[in-house]
């Protein structure tokens, strides 16, 4: 299967779309071919599942949840790649992609049982082709490597984003992922959100170099890119599939963006970052450059922009009166069920003495 | 059948299993064109394919990482960990996501994983390992390790055709062992077999053991000791029937394995007949392994591994109780 | 309209409590859901709690400055069209009330004895409770009907083997019952059972198959007491009792024999390699011999170690079978306290010699032709005159003396 090393840099559409700096060029971003509708669906996406964050993190102050990890401020990445995407592309996500994970159609209130104590996975990874959450750091990316490897030898068209923060980038194994992706030539999209923070160690002390230009080393292109731009992070990552379609291998976008919240709702960020720089990146939010540049293009007026918010009102007010509602599974169901598909005889046994164990209580 | 040895038989299992589902991937460190360092995958790839068979760049936490990507695509993946040492490095892939993934997505992982393991072999340091039960304690996982080449050919079949993830151990110093194998005999996980019937005491081994176990029996008849042997086969699950209808009998049991004693899989043995079989005692169950030391320079492997006169000596000890 | 109280839940991963900083309502005000009630801080972070329904503050239940133990009432809301909590269907064996993980902190957690099934009911304590055998040697009397106190055990350290059991089974003639005795008047029978019918089954079988002869002597413990006065100024005060064990087991590797027995179906000695010494101990249930293993391979700091955990365990009852079994030689004492100098120990079978010491205290003694008061103990030996014959006893008594009086530890 592995093929000889493909010469670098040689077909890379995603960086003629952008400035050095990694901007967006003009004529890349009017020559995307989203309508109106679709450009006011992306901002709509950013608000509802900044309104989910913040609904999150209110549910959890109030205790319906054991912890939440807000992704404030990274939701021009959640939204881009993801619309960026065919359906059927599988999605392999850390632990704060619940924004992809809607844009995906997957059930906020559904996904919130996860963080309510309820489930370990509480959706179909194959209905929304969207990865279970990842916790320990960077080993989903193997996942996401292998999973393409596997399209390449189905023959068939789909590819695969592995997303990951920049802490994940000095793992062993989202390294071995890399190299791994290189030679077998697979057709996934690497995504590093570049949030600047894992935890409280700050990106200068998490690596000495750049992470875009460490994908040459394995073999294919990388690119740093302006992360809080929604349609910068959709052009990127669009181009970047289009080129593993088309059997060309993977590709390394480090999507700059800032972690506006804290790590976790455990966390407190004021022990270790300033807030002038909190101020800086607040500048530079992805979701208000966008309505702004949308009004300057007329494809959001005040009305539609009203009829969103409401939009997102109504959703919070049902992701918070059906995450209540959830039902939680027995026992018994919660903890062997999908252990094993095929469960040998003492670990059923296990099972029954619990299960016994509970009637009456 | 010709007598064929625990490597071919392996092979043939892999080639058969490779031939009867187009789902089954063999990949891992050196098995394709070189056919794997015990050669154990050789010629498999000339027969099904560089798509199929195929080497890894060397770095076992992503071979197994990858398994868990092209499970999750439909395949069935059948990665191989050059040696017993070299497992630890995909620890965090093998218990995090391999035991646990269909617990958060209720998908199933196909996966069977195999370790040469266990020394004997004159090797250096990280080749002689007896890992095991790192994999038992994980709740997800099943972990078989055979004795014999017809067992070692049957249960691959069982493993690569279970739905869940399977920790495949080869016994590295029985490569060579030749027996004539049945193909068509079936062995399910989780049963055990009674190698060599007796009264005295049941010895209870798995993998390299096995053999040991057998010919400490040999020497105890000679001193009209009877010993029964029962050759796990399946660590988890374990079959816990066959080892108390031993008990039965014997009443007295010695496990014997080549991992360090303290925290080893014997102590789950132990454990477990004095839950389901306390009144079937008459001595404590002894257990008989590898000091509680790093695997030793070569040289030394002899006197750190469980021998017949450690295994008799166990049997005297547990004879002795009246 | 209905009053709600809002409890302080675990903001934090396994937090217990919060100091609550500010509030940010007022009582009588009102407040829309998620607006803020208050600050908290936590050990953590300070963080703003954001308030679950909309309704007017029927009460603080908490001042700034004060500790809130998380499950504890934070504010009561008169709630508007309050979805009266809407209570999740409880699931079997999960919480009841899961709406709000309040209380969910790292004290909180099911409560003791809600699940707790009726245990298997502990049988009545056994006669001969004490009898050492297997398991399975347990279930096969269980079966014949055979009570194991009545064996007398044919396996290592008195065990009662299957043999035992499978003989006693099938006795050549059973003995009739003893008849009911009838109480007389004067007396009173105290049913014997445990470790008091351990010690006589013992005892008998002692003296009725060990022929058994005891010698005596008086050591000079001048020495003794300065090593011990000298350990103690090193931070560590010890009983006698190490100092006796150490000049015993050096004076039984001269004379191997004293640790040894006499093996009735071969007629043969059985020498024995280490030193499993028992020390005699007397506790509230009886004498037990709790057995200090390989004291040959120890030293004075290990012995007291491990015969002071040895007799403390044999006194708390908290000891293992295997820990009073297998002894070689024993040591016990006589007259610790009181004007009891020594007695004639009886051989714990199948041993070959006990030795007993008595109180160290001041007595006259003649050095150097003078006499002199001199701290000083008698010993007395017990010993298998199969084995051991009087002469080569007391050679061995008096080498044993000769190690105590020069004991430099």
């Amino acid at each position: 299967m592995a093929d000889v090393v493909q010469v670098v840099g040689t077909d890379d559409p995603v960086r003629p779309l952008f400035t050095a700096a990694g901007e967006l060029k003009a004529d890349a971003r009017s020559g995307l071919g989203l309508d109106a509708a679709a450009l006011r669906d992306l901002y709509k996406k950013m608000i509802l599942i900044r309104r989910a964050d913040q609904e999150a993190l209110n549910l959890q102050r109030q205790g319906e949840l054991g912890l939440w990890g807000q992704y404030l401020g990274q939701e021009a990445i959640h939204v881009g790649a993801v619309a960026a995407l065919e359906p059927n592309d599988w999605i392999f996500p850390s632990y704060r992609e619940f924004g992809m994970a809607m844009c995906r159609g997957v059930d906020p209130a559904e996904m919130l049982t996860w963080f309510r104590g309820l489930s370990h996975g509480p959706w179909d990874p194959r209905k929304y082709a969207f990865a279970p959450l990842a916790v320990p750091v960077a080993t989903q990316v193997p996942h996401a490597v292998g999973f393409a490897m596997g399209s390449r030898l189905r023959g068939s068209d789909d590819v695969v984003l592995g997303t990951f923060g920049d802490g994940a980038t000095s793992k062993g194994d989202w390294h071995e992922a890399m190299n791994f992706a290189g030679v077998f030539k697979a057709p996934v999209i690497l995504l590093c959100q570049n949030n600047h923070w894992a935890i409280s160690v700050p990106l200068a002390k998490q690596t000495a170099g750049s992470i875009a230009e460490r994908a040459p080393g394995y073999g294919f292109p990388g690119i740093r890119i302006d992360g809080n731009d929604v349609l910068g992070v959709f052009a990127a990552v669009r181009a970047a599939a289009e080129r593993a379609r088309r059997g060309d291998g993977p590709y390394l976008i480090e999507a700059m963006t800032y972690r506006m919240g804290a790590h976790t709702s455990s966390d407190d960020p004021t022990r270790y970052r300033l807030d002038s720089e909190l101020q800086t990146w607040s500048a530079k939010d992805p979701i208000a450059r966008y309505r702004s540049w949308l009004q300057g293009q007329g494809h959001l007026d005040d009305a539609a922009a009203a009829a969103i918010d409401r939009a997102a009102d109504t959703m919070a007010e049902q992701m918070r009166s059906r995450l209540r509602a959830a039902v939680p599974a027995p026992a018994g169901e919660a903890i062997f069920d999908r252990v094993y598909e095929r469960p040998p005889g003492p670990f059923i046994e296990e099972r029954e003495e619990f299960e016994a164990s509970l009637e009456g209580t | 059948m010709e007598p064929v040895t625990m490597a071919k038989a392996i092979n043939l299992s892999l080639r058969d299993a490779l031939a009867g589902d187009e789902q089954v991937l063999v990949f891992g460190e050196d098995v394709g064109t070189l056919g794997g360092v015990f050669r154990i995958t050789d010629g498999l790839q000339k027969t099904f394919g560089v798509d199929r068979v195929f080497d890894t760049p060397l770095a076992e936490s992503t071979i197994i990482g990858i398994a868990v990507g092209l499970a999750l695509r439909g395949f069935r993946p059948v990665p191989e960990i050059q040696f017993d040492g070299f497992v630890y490095s995909a620890f965090d892939q093998i218990v995090s996501h391999v035991a646990k993934y269909r617990n958060r997505s209720g998908i199933s992982m196909p996966i069977t994983i195999r370790i040469p393991f266990g020394g004997h072999i004159g090797a250096v340091e990280h080749h002689s390992e007896s890992p095991e039960a790192y994999f038992t304690h994980t709740a997800g996982l099943k972990v078989v390790a055979p004795a014999t080449p017809g067992d070692a050919y049957a249960l691959l079949r069982s493993a690569i055709a279970d739905p869940d993830p399977v920790i495949f151990f080869e016994p590295k110093a029985r490569y060579y062992m030749k027996e004539e194998i049945n193909p068509s005999l079936e062995v399910p996980i989780g049963s055990a077999r009674v190698a060599r019937e007796g009264s005295g005491a049941t010895v209870i081994a798995y993998g390299p053991t096995v053999s040991l176990a057998l010919d400490a029996a040999s020497a105890a008849e000679k001193e009209n000791i009877s010993l029964e042997v029962i050759d796990l086969r399946s660590l988890s699950p374990l079959d816990m029937p066959t080892i108390l209808a031993s008990l039965q009998k014997t009443h007295r049991a010695v496990v014997v394995h080549e991992a360090p004693v303290f925290g080893g899989f014997g102590g789950e043995i132990a454990a477990r007949i004095s839950d389901d079989g306390f009144d079937l005692l008459e001595a404590p169950v002894a257990r008989v392994g590898g000091m509680d030391a790093p695997y030793p320079p070569s040289r030394y492997e002899k006197l750190y591994l469980p021998d017949v006169d450690r295994i008799l000596e166990a049997v005297d000890v547990a004879l002795a109780y009246g | 309209m209905a009053d709600q109280t809002f409890r302080l839940p675990d903001l934090g991963e396994g937090l217990t409590e919060a100091q609550l900083v500010t509030w940010r309502v007022q009582e009588g005000g009102h407040v829309e859901v998620n607006e803020p009630l208050c600050d908290v801080e936590t050990a953590k972070a300070v963080v703003v709690i954001p308030s679950p329904w909309a309704g007017t503050i029927q009460k603080l239940h908490a001042r700034p400055g004060e500790s809130v133990a998380v499950g504890s009432a934070l504010v009561t809301i008169a709630a508007e069209g309050a979805p009266a909590a809407v209570e999740p269907r409880p699931a079997e064996g999960v919480e009841a009330t899961p709406s709000t993980l309040v209380g969910y902190g790292a004290g909180a957690g099911p409560q003791a004895g809600s699940r707790r099934r009726a245990r298997v009911a502990p049988s009545a304590p056994q006669a001969g409770s004490d009898v050492r055998a297997a398991p399975f040697v347990r279930q096969l009397a269980k079966e014949k009907g055979i009570d194991l106190a009545r064996l007398t055990g044919s396996g290592p350290g008195g065990r009662i083997t299957r043999a035992d059991v499978e003989g006693a089974a099938s006795p050549p003639a059973a003995a009739a019952p003893a008849p009911e005795p009838t109480p007389t008047d004067g007396e009173r029978r105290i049913s014997v059972v445990g470790i008091r019918k351990a010690i006589a089954r013992q005892m008998v079988r002692s003296v009725s198959t060990i022929p058994q002869f005891t010698e005596f002597a008086v050591f000079d413990a001048t020495n003794l007491l300065a090593a011990r006065e000298r350990q103690k100024q090193s931070g560590r005060s010890l009983t006698p009792l190490p100092y006796f064990i150490v000049a015993l087991v050096k004076a039984v590797r001269a004379f191997p024999l004293m640790n040894s027995s006499w093996d009735e179906a071969r007629d043969e000695i059985v020498v024995k390699q280490p030193i499993n010494l028992g020390i005699a101990v007397n506790t509230s249930q009886g004498l037990l011999v709790p057995v200090l293993r390989g004291a040959d391979q120890l030293d004075l700091s290990a012995i007291a170690d491990q015969s002071a955990r040895l007799i403390e365990g044999a006194r708390a009852g908290t000891l293992k079978p295997g820990e009073m079994s297998g002894g070689t030689i024993t040591i016990t004492n006589v007259g610790a306290s009181g004007p009891v100098e020594t007695g004639t120990p009886i051989i714990s079978p199948p041993e070959c010699c006990v030795v007993a010491f008595g109180a160290i205290k001041p007595r006259p003694m003649v050095i150097d032709g003078e006499v002199v008061a001199r701290s000083g103990a008698w010993i007395s030996i017990s010993v298998d005159h199969r084995i051991v014959d009087g002469a080569l006893a007391t050679e061995f008594l008096t080498a044993l003396v000769g190690e105590l009086e020069h004991l430099h530890a």
